[in-house]
């Protein structure tokens, strides 16, 4: 015990402590170094969706109908969206656009906006106002709604935006306070299934009946769950109206 | 302090400190940042704000737990001492790195919805009565607000104003805030990451917390009690007193009384120095001056006054020799009271003499 | 969102109180309570985001010293023991929020096939 040194902060560092300490600090800016190494290289995937900037806008025109949540049954289409395609829409931000799809219930409208893609799931973010949906005239197609029955599935509940490319990683439990945000301004919520169904590994999710995802299924939001309800078919995307009751965390 | 405050009071050991702890963050973070992103080979890159968000927020983590083993480690050995000194530069940063990673977060996680993006904070996810997505936004919160009172209280006024024991206490936080942390990894990034490495280091640190806190207090618990004697409390033989050196005994109220031994001399101080509490039984005398091993306060050991122009004063103890036993009188006298030192017998100076 | 809203405005009077304080204590207070801070005061503007956290713990110990019922013994009690009590506790939070962690983590259900109930015709 007596001869061992004796640091003090504001004196010169003893002689067998300096070596010490040197030795230490270089294993402590390595050790961080390393560390920020392993851990921003463990990083997973967070998956192929992105914005399609690179597609320029895209301006289609189609038929308006409500799941609640607003789809466009395109009518007139482009290069790339195709007349009897259907998909969802956004605003910008969290936002969905149903004060301006509402009005336009059952008629035809034009949309502008940019896609979002994520393999076969895409979503147009619609710009702000009348540039984005504007009722447009011609005659309005009857749209065919195909029951494809009851069905118990297993994936997880997202929202429709950021699993489709707004964010990356856009799903998960890390993720899920956003996911809520965004459901709640009315973005579509997306079920990502476990395998597909009926070819489809993306489906519209609402509540029975024609109503929005009720505010009970929001605990399961990003979670793996299985749960059963009506299957339609809206044009070539599925509908699946989920019974929150029949919701049950994949164990 | 006795003189003025300033902002900071800097000296070179500190300037290196703090050198080789932001060499380390930097490293850390140009790494995450910039080195990992070449490496990783996804299709589509994490979005820019989320992969900040995660460096900051894992460096903020590593930090904390490079922060929490200084303590144990330093009671286990005190080689380490030297890491706690300026252990608090390093916890303000921290905060600073915490912080950046809830700025991050809030502008984007939060952000671009018509709620303000502080609601949304707090409402958004609302399942508190679940496990795997519960809002472990809450411990983030939480330990941010601790670690953000830590920092702000750093400084040397604080203790002087709130006294080291509330401050002490109020700094435990830091336990609360590592274990709020932990919880937030937990339940959040760890439950959506797939690559095991992250899971594996995440584990590893928190254990290193633990298994170093357990150790340290398990070193602790069988130091030694002074045995009680009436009124006054044995601490030693004369025989077991090194000169410069002191001897730490347990006085049955819990406090600690540091008896050294200068000059063939015996007094008696408070064990705790007025700065932290720093234990000053576990100091040396350097320049006729008892000298904390935490941050260096001094203190003449016969008066228990810090020399001019410091103006800290701690505790004495009347002592005294007495049937072959060192002895202290558990009654402190306030702060700064000089009280006569007590030589050794001769027999025991004799053969301190013959030992040197 | 009225308790999110709520909570905020707690907070935002917090930070107002403890501005008021820092803006008193730091001009007024601070001189009285420590003579070291007299004539200092580059120092103070560092001070303002603590008593901003903490100003009725700032406002305890300045009407302690004010009214002198302060003892000075009170300085020197160094709070050991609770350190190895909150050490335990944080360890066996740690593990234990660790282990529950690690128990709800889920693996995608990629080998679960959709199953049909009814056909389409029967609805």
């Amino acid at each position: 015990m007596s001869e061992k040194p004796f640091f003090v902060g504001y004196l010169p560092v003893p002689g067998p402590f300096r070596t010490f300490l040197v030795v230490l600090s270089v294993l402590l800016v390595a050790g961080l170094g390393t560390a920020g190494f392993l851990m921003g290289a463990a990083q997973d995937d967070p998956g192929p969706g992105a914005f399609r900037f690179d597609y320029g806008r895209q301006t289609v025109t189609g038929v308006v109908a409500l799941t609640p949540y607003p789809l466009i049954h395109v009518t007139q289409g482009n290069d790339r969206i195709k007349p009897g395609d259907t998909f969802m829409m956004t605003a910008g931000g969290k936002s969905g656009v149903d004060s301006r799809a509402i009005p336009l219930d059952g008629q035809l409208a034009q949309v502008s906006g940019i896609i979002l893609e994520r393999g076969e799931l895409y979503m147009l973010q619609v710009r702000g106002g009348q540039n984005g949906l504007r009722a447009a005239e011609g005659d309005v197609p009857a749209i065919a709604v195909e029951p494809q029955g009851r069905w118990q599935l297993t994936g997880e509940i997202c929202d429709g935006k950021c699993l489709a490319g707004a964010m990356r990683p856009g799903r998960g439990l890390a993720h899920k306070a956003c996911a809520n945000l965004c459901l709640l301004g009315d973005v579509p919520p997306v079920f990502v299934s476990s395998q597909p169904v009926l070819g489809s590994e993306f489906l519209l999710v609402t509540g029975p009946g024609g109503t929005r995802l009720p505010r009970t299924a929001y605990d399961y939001v990003a979670q793996f769950i299985t749960a059963e309800g009506n299957v339609t078919r809206h044009g070539d995307l599925l509908v699946w109206e989920i019974e929150p009751d029949t919701i049950e965390v994949v164990q | 302090m006795s003189v003025k405050y300033t902002p900071v009071q800097w000296n070179r050991n500190k300037w290196l400190y703090d050198g080789v702890m932001l060499a380390g963050v930097g490293a850390f973070l140009w790494i995450f940042l910039y080195v990992t992103p070449e490496v990783l080979s996804h299709e589509r890159a994490v979005n820019p704000q989320i992969h900040n968000a995660r460096a900051f927020g894992a460096c903020a983590f590593v930090m904390l737990t490079v922060i929490l083993c200084i303590g144990p480690a330093a009671r286990l050995d005190p080689r380490f001492l030297p890491l706690l000194y300026n252990r608090r530069h390093f916890g303000v940063m921290t905060a600073f790195v915490a912080l950046t990673h809830a700025s991050y977060i809030l502008n984007w996680y939060f952000n671009f919805s018509s709620s303000d993006k502080y609601v949304a904070l707090l409402y958004a996810n609302s399942s508190f009565g679940q496990v795997a997505g519960f809002p472990f936004e809450l411990f983030g919160i939480f330990a941010l607000v601790c670690l953000l009172i830590l920092a702000t209280t750093s400084h040397d006024f604080w203790l002087k104003f709130l006294t080291p024991p509330v401050w002490k206490r109020l700094h435990y936080l830091i336990y609360a805030a590592y274990f709020s942390v932990v919880a937030h990894v937990s339940l959040g990034i760890l439950q959506d990451q797939r690559n095991q490495v992250f899971t594996i280091i995440f584990i590893s640190g928190a254990a290193a917390v633990i298994v170093l806190h357990l150790a340290a207090w398990w070193a602790e618990r069988g130091r030694s009690i002074a045995a009680k004697d009436g009124a006054w409390v044995e601490v030693a033989r004369p025989s077991e007193m090194t000169e410069g050196r002191a001897r730490i005994a347990r006085l049955t109220n819990g406090d600690r009384v540091a008896v050294f031994l200068m000059e063939g001399k015996l007094s008696a101080i408070s064990n705790a120095c007025a700065h932290q509490n720093g234990p000053l039984g576990e100091g040396r005398i350097i320049d006729c001056l008892v000298t904390c091993p935490w941050h260096g306060f001094q203190y003449d050991v016969r008066t228990g006054r810090s020399p001019a122009p410091f103006t800290e004063m701690v505790p004495t103890y009347r002592i005294r020799i007495h049937n072959g036993m060192i002895e202290v009188h558990p009654d402190a006298n306030p702060p700064g009271t000089p009280v006569t030192p007590v030589p050794l017998p001769a027999a025991q100076r004799s053969k301190e003499g013959a030992l040197a | 969102m009225d308790v999110a809203q709520a909570i905020l405005v707690v907070i935002q009077a917090w930070g107002i109180f403890g501005a008021l304080t820092a803006a008193v204590f730091l001009t007024v207070g601070i001189e009285r309570v420590d003579e070291d801070a007299q004539g200092a005061y580059v120092f103070r503007p560092l001070l303002i985001p603590g008593v901003m956290l903490i100003w009725p713990l700032v406002l305890w110990r300045w009407w302690r010293i004010e009214s002198q019922r302060a003892g000075w013994a009170e300085r020197y009690k160094p709070v050991r023991g609770a350190h190895g009590a909150a050490a335990l506790l944080m360890s066996l939070g740690i593990i234990a929020i660790i282990v529950t962690g690690l128990s709800v983590r889920q693996e995608w259900p990629g080998d679960t096939a959709p199953v049909q109930l009814s056909d389409g015709a029967s609805q």
